[in-house]
């Protein structure tokens, strides 16, 4: 657990990157409840410019995240850093918008390559990329996927990889991305990792 | 009542929370009782060494045979002190009654109770602790990586749980780690004023890589592994039954500990009248607002035993 001023809005709030309005509403009265200075689920915890610190770090998050332009400047500016521990979520967070509804797109699916049939594994998905001629910055300003997260799922750095419900997501982005079948990278993918990698 | 789930593993389940009179007793019979009509074979153990009575909750007179005799060595093997009760599968472990000083069991004497709880045969062994945060307690509670703490919606009750938290996650962290210098340094992280600066787990295990690399990796099992559960009992208000999200966050926020919210129990007058005549609330009202609550906890555990053995028999 990071301390309150190393967290991102996310976290603050408890809630996935993938938010709706709805759910940052929901968080931000559950959190402004759970730290107003007459809960009794923090008094015998946190001093009272601990609380005034939280308290302003919750409505500072709100304030961003309910704000579409603001947040997606935050998005861009924090969520692509590298250290992408974000909170628990019961909820598998969406792959960052994929590229292929937008009209910006660039029909990478259409490139007549062979992109074979898997096994999907980080060495493959490169290979693929590198057919179509498609610089891997490019995938990550499509997908907004961290350029340095994409490179460590090539080169399959496991222990530097995030946490697997984030990978996940990363993974369905990048397949996306490139046409392939998401479930179909996703399942290789985890698969040659093997079962030590961190859920 | 559903079909019995397939299960051969074992899980404990160490029922505490600190303060007295929130309900540990009574959870840990009642869910021993939902959990045992769901088809597992169920050993209530009365940890409460210091004021054993779960055998009242479930309407049995104070056993002939119990922990004493274990302790006192009168017995050899702990399965020799169980009892069977009128609820199939269900079977109970009496707390000691007359033991003055058995709320401080030698720790040899702990160590080798500790270890015969652990090998009883049965699907769930809930093991129901006194109040307090003594060594003990602390040791059996932590028996568990999933402990449960009951807790009232009340500011002495959660003040107390929060301690009861810490004192027991700091001890399964010290448990862990071998050296002099690492076990001091968990005692310095536990004053949250320490001069280290370390206000976390986190922090703590990138103070223990300065002291060495292995016990902070024993460290960091440690933190993953440590998954504590609550129940909030005698909720009365919509507002109640959230304070044990703040709760979960408070925990998140000051401990860096995922507690689970494993769910609630309502106040309801019926609780008392059971306790009264001696019967469990749900053989004398399962259909009591309360009732329903506990057996709505025995299926979540349930499902989590599922869960696990199906994930470790897939992984092995």
């Amino acid at each position: 657990m990071k301390r309150i001023e190393e967290q991102t809005y996310y976290e603050i709030l408890e809630i996935s990157p993938d938010a709706t309005h709805r759910e940052i509403q929901q968080a931000y009265e559950h959190a402004k409840e759970t730290f107003h200075k007459d809960s009794v689920a923090v008094y015998s915890l946190f001093s009272e410019k601990e609380m005034q610190d939280i308290q302003a770090a919750i409505e500072g998050a709100y304030r961003v995240l309910m704000d579409e332009t603001s947040r997606k400047d935050y998005d861009q500016s924090h969520l692509s850093a590298l250290n992408l521990k974000w909170p628990k979520s019961e909820k598998l967070p969406e792959a960052p918008e994929s590229p292929m509804g937008k009209k910006t797109y660039l029909p990478f699916s259409e490139i007549s390559i062979d992109v074979g049939e898997g096994p999907y594994r980080g060495k493959m998905l490169k290979q693929i990329r590198e057919k179509m001629g498609i610089e891997l910055k490019t995938i990550s300003s499509e997908t907004k996927i961290n350029l340095k997260v994409l490179e460590r799922i090539e080169e399959e750095s496991v222990e530097r990889l995030p946490v697997q419900v984030y990978l996940k997501g990363f993974l369905k982005g990048y397949a996306q991305c490139l046409g392939l079948d998401p479930k179909k990278v996703i399942e290789d993918y985890l698969s040659s990792m093997g079962p030590t990698k961190k859920k | 009542m559903g079909q019995a789930p397939k299960m051969n593993q074992k899980m404990i389940w160490t029922i505490g929370g600190g303060k007295g009179g929130s309900g540990k007793s009574f959870v840990t019979a009642n869910l021993g009782i939902c959990l045992a009509q769901l088809g597992v074979r169920v050993i209530l153990v009365d940890a409460d060494l210091g004021g054993a009575n779960l055998h009242t909750f479930l309407g049995i007179s104070p056993p002939d045979l119990s922990l004493s005799d274990f302790i006192q060595k009168r017995v050899f093997h702990l399965q020799e002190v169980l009892l069977s009760t009128s609820v199939p599968n269900l079977q109970l472990l009496s707390g000691a009654q007359d033991l003055l000083n058995a709320a401080d069991a030698k720790s040899l004497q702990k160590r080798k109770l500790l270890r015969s709880i652990q090998h009883l045969d049965a699907d769930f062994i809930l093991v129901d602790l006194g109040a307090g945060n003594a060594l003990n307690v602390l040791d059996f509670f932590l028996l568990s990586d999933g402990g449960v703490l009951v807790v009232t919606p009340e500011p002495t009750s959660i003040e107390n749980a929060y301690r009861f938290l810490k004192s027991a996650f700091y001890r399964r962290l010290k448990g862990a780690v071998s050296t002099p210098s690492a076990k001091a340094l968990i005692d310095g992280a536990m004053d949250r004023k320490n001069e280290m600066g370390i206000q976390n787990p986190s922090d703590l295990i990138e103070a223990m890589k300065r002291v060495s690399e292995e016990e902070a990796r024993k460290v960091g099992e440690e933190v993953e592994g440590f998954l504590p559960n609550l129940v909030l009992n005698q909720v009365r208000t919509k507002k109640d039954i959230e304070v044990g999200f703040s709760i979960r966050s408070a925990c998140k926020r000051y401990f860096g500990i995922h507690l689970h919210y494993l769910g609630y129990i309502v106040y309801d007058q019926d609780v008392g009248n059971s306790i009264r005549k001696r019967r469990p609330l749900v053989l004398e009202n399962p259909r009591s607002k309360a009732a329903q609550c506990v057996a709505e906890i025995a299926s979540k555990l349930a499902n989590k035993h599922q869960a696990a053995f199906r994930l470790q028999g897939e992984s092995g």
